[in-house]
């Protein structure tokens, strides 16, 4: 068992004060010299969204615009952004966490007064990421949702309490919002198995895939959450773990794995902390469908839409999945993942991740 | 007396009757419009007096509602008084005056003014109309005085002498059929334009339900009287030729021409008879219709010296601002009077603008907003026929937007004065001006030159409200951001003080 005992977020949450602090300083010196306080927060906008060839995900391209207290229509954002920065710096130091919503609702009390909408704050929150090279939930902003849950040899420690991920039930470990504050303690998994359906999270559960193939099993629930996204990239770097995806054979799948492998678009300046580049789709694929002769839906209008813009989509520019998009569109059918179960519930376990799993 | 010289020069035109059957013509068509003529020719004739005796003109005009349809109106004015046997005629016999016969700028050109409205209350309610007036020789005359329509002279019912230092005159006229309204057409508005365009004069104004307004004169000089001058051969008609033939002292018409218009010279009455055909060696008392008729038509194809422009007497731009000031409380006025031109060949006049934005300026009245157009002629309000008057027409067709005025909301209040010793009126109603191409160019220049003042003042305005705007906003969140960003360093707060100076680059107006 691998046990860790470097606590790496205290230093992330070290980090992130440190940058909150040093942008009130900045801004202090330049009021006290008369200068106006400005900030440079890398440009968000499409044209600034580059695929990275050698990381092989999204990244923000080297525009800027500059924020500046000098300019009459961005000072009112200024003054919000530090008292954005004011409390998040007071999340960090009492050690809380707060949703982007409640930060939202904490601003009704600002001397800025309130944000006229949330996707203003929000927008501000990304702001604040892009120029700190931080994410939110380095700042003590935490997403709504919970991620996935984890099945396997895991122990982790939130705040005061050691939770065994064998041993949390069969719904397993729940990935919280503040994950990066989560220490894991010991590892005895080789890698990471993540499925897009809980229905295969269950089935995998309960034929003790996790035994079988040492693995932890991760139930994604569809899209990845950030906190899920985060989770299988710190189970990469800090554990070593390769990771396994295992979608539906259809565009949504594909793309569910993508996101995971290469990030999102949108989330282009914060990519480096969530894309596991070496992250590994292992099906179902469309040669599977014809393989196995899995059970099959027909694609519908949508489906071949959404091929046909992954076919363009720089993340797809791999052999591998022009010809599995190519041969989709030929056969033009789909499977899900549970359709192995054609061939008995265990095939999946018995049969088809071995062959997989190498 | 000063009086007794004016009055001296009384002529007589026997068209009382005829006038009678054309009360519209006079003015007294409609309610509120007959209301307002009376209020007119009772004014005009006060401050007239007044001026003429060089006494700054105070004027107060009373309404009072006896029933339905049915007001008593007295105008009494601080001039030098009527002597008593001129009263029956002043205010009793129709086209008699002082000015018809002498080619002056005037308010009322006619002199048919204070009589017709003795004649309409007359005509209404079957009153004679009510008159006081003393020289100031310690005694008043009352008299009560009714037209004899088919004569053309002044019956006296009543007189009275009474005891008592005053000087001035006090007509009060019981009418019917009239109907009073604080509208654009009503006296109210009529006096407003009246003390607009009078700085020197004061009004004083009690409307039928008492409230009492009061135009107080923004100026204690007095107006440059207009001096009677000779017509210019270019803007004489053949009537008016006729009738100053049939007057004149002159043995021939050469010497009547060369006396009695100006710019007209012995040399150029070679010229004259040869384009003319008539005998000028005749007395003009001979002339006939035809002969000047034909004498018109020679002028008109000869060359003349531009007519003199002393006797027109503008208000001044200096006077205009003041009565528009003193009267609207504008936020910002301006005013120009234009240098002398000529229309038909040789009609002299003068076009006045003025320009006042904010304050009690703009459109007036309940629910209404944007442009008004206040029209004069010889400094006498306009305010009937509008819409045919080349006042109207020349500030409709000026493209108020690029002067940052929107004619339907912003408060704009546009002065235009036609000052002339012959305003080409439409009508005998005179409430507006012909289109002239002449006066409609000047007219035009006139107001661009005041709308583009206008627009500089706006758009200071704009700038400085931007400016102040842009000033609060610093001053709202840099504090803001000083504070915070000294909470997030964890140190003192900076002054903002000297940034805040840089940055918004204004000096705090406290005015604004």
């Amino acid at each position: 068992m691998l046990t860790l005992t470097q606590r790496s977020e205290s230093r992330r949450v070290k980090r992130a004060e440190q940058k909150l602090r040093e942008f009130g300083a900045d801004v202090v010196e330049r009021i006290r010299r008369v200068e106006p306080p400005k900030l440079s927060v890398p440009s968000r906008s499409t044209s600034n969204i580059i695929y990275d060839e050698k990381s092989g995900f999204y990244t923000l391209g080297d525009k800027f615009g500059m924020r500046s207290a000098a300019n009459v229509r961005q000072v009112k954002k200024f003054a919000q952004m530090l008292c954005a920065a004011d409390f998040c710096k007071s999340l960090i130091t009492s050690e809380k966490f707060a949703t982007l919503r409640e930060m939202y609702y904490t601003a009704e009390g600002w001397e800025t007064g309130s944000f006229s909408d949330q996707a203003e704050s929000n927008a501000l929150v990304e702001d604040m990421e892009a120029a700190f090279g931080l994410k939110r939930e380095d700042m003590g902003l935490m997403p709504e949702e919970d991620g996935a849950a984890v099945y396997g040899e895991l122990v982790v420690r939130e705040g005061d309490v050691r939770i065994d991920a064998t041993k949390a039930g069969r719904a397993g470990y729940t990935i919280p919002p503040t994950i990066d504050d989560v220490e894991f303690l010991k590892c005895g998994a080789k890698r990471v198995l993540a499925v897009e359906t809980m229905g295969m999270y269950h089935r995998l559960v309960q034929e003790e895939a996790w035994k079988k193939f040492n693995a932890l099993i991760v139930g994604l629930k569809g899209q990845a959450a950030r906190a899920t996204r985060r989770f299988l990239k710190r189970a990469n770097e800090e554990l070593g773990l390769p990771v396994h995806i295992f979608t539906d054979g259809d565009p949504f799948g594909f793309h569910i794995a993508m996101v995971i492998i290469s990030g999102s678009a949108k989330l282009a300046y914060i990519n480096h902390e969530l894309a596991v580049p070496n992250a590994e789709f292992i099906g179902v694929t469309a040669s599977d469908i014809v393989e196995y002769d899995l059970p099959t839906d027909k694609l519908k209008e949508c489906d071949i839409a959404r091929l046909k813009q992954l076919q363009k989509d720089p993340r797809y520019n791999s052999e591998f999945w022009q010809t599995e998009i190519k041969k989709m569109l030929e056969i033009g059918k789909k499977a899900e993942q549970q359709a192995f179960s054609k061939y008995g519930l265990d095939y999946v376990v018995n049969e088809y991740l071995p062959s997989k799993l190498h | 007396m000063l009086a007794k010289e004016i009055f001296r020069e009384f002529k007589e035109h026997s068209v009382s009757e005829f006038f009678r059957k054309n009360a519209a013509m006079l003015g007294y068509t409609g309610k509120i419009r007959s209301l307002t003529t009376i209020v007119h020719e009772g004014v005009t004739n006060g401050i007239d007096a007044a001026e003429e005796a060089g006494i700054l003109p105070s004027i107060l005009v009373a309404i009072k509602q006896i029933g339905p349809e049915h007001y008593r109106v007295v105008i009494e004015d601080n001039a030098s008084g009527i002597p008593k046997k001129f009263v029956p005629q002043v205010f009793g016999k129709m086209l008699a005056g002082t000015k018809l016969h002498r080619n002056v700028q005037n308010r009322g050109q006619q002199g048919i003014g204070v009589s017709g409205a003795t004649m309409f209350a007359q005509i209404t309610s079957g009153k004679p109309t009510k008159v006081l007036t003393s020289v100031g020789d310690g005694e008043i005359t009352q008299m009560e005085i009714m037209i004899d329509v088919n004569k053309n002279v002044g019956k006296v019912i009543g007189s009275k002498r009474l005891k008592e230092e005053w000087r001035g005159t006090r007509v009060e006229f019981e009418v019917k059929e009239v109907n009073y309204q604080r509208s654009r057409y009503g006296p109210f508005n009529y006096l407003r334009m009246t003390a607009i365009a009078n700085p020197h004069v004061r009004i004083t104004f009690v409307e039928p339900d008492g409230t009492l307004t009061i135009f107080e004169r923004a100026t204690e000089k007095m107006p440059k009287r207009p001096r009677p001058i000779p017509p210019h051969p270019w803007g004489i008609r053949s009537d008016d030729l006729l009738s100053l033939a049939k007057t004149s002292k002159a043995h021939t018409i050469a010497n009547f021409l060369a006396t009695e218009l100006s710019r007209v010279s012995k040399k150029k009455m070679g010229q004259i008879e040869r384009l003319s055909g008539v005998d000028l060696r005749k007395s003009p008392r001979e002339m006939t219709w035809e002969d000047a008729e034909r004498i018109v038509s020679a002028f008109k194809r000869m060359k003349f010296m531009s007519p003199p422009t002393k006797g027109l007497c503008p208000i001044g731009a200096k006077n205009i601002e003041r009565g528009m000031s003193q009267i609207l409380n504008p936020e910002f006025v301006y005013a120009v009077t234009r240098p002398p031109k000529v229309y038909r060949g040789g009609i002299p006049f003068i076009v006045e603008a003025g320009i006042a934005y904010g304050g009690d300026a703009g459109k007036q009245g309940e629910n209404s907003e944007g442009l008004e157009i206040i029209r004069f002629a010889n400094r006498a309000p306009l305010i009937f026929d509008q819409g045919g008057c080349v006042m109207t027409s020349a500030a409709r067709d000026v493209d108020w937007r690029r002067y940052g005025v929107n004619p339907n909301v912003t408060p704009v209040t546009l002065f235009l004065n036609i000052i002339s010793t012959h305003v080409p009126y439409t009508s005998a109603g005179k409430q507006s001006v012909a289109d002239e191409p002449e006066v409609y160019e000047e007219v035009r220049s006139a107001i661009m030159d005041v709308a583009r003042e206008l627009r500089r003042f706006l758009n200071r305005k704009i700038r400085r409200r931007e400016q102040m705007k842009r000033a609060g906003i610093f001053e709202r969140y840099l504090p803001i951001i000083a504070k915070r960003a000294a909470n997030l360093a964890e140190t003192d707060e900076p002054d903002v003080g000297p940034l805040l100076e840089k940055v918004t680059g204004v000096d705090f107006d406290p005015e604004e």
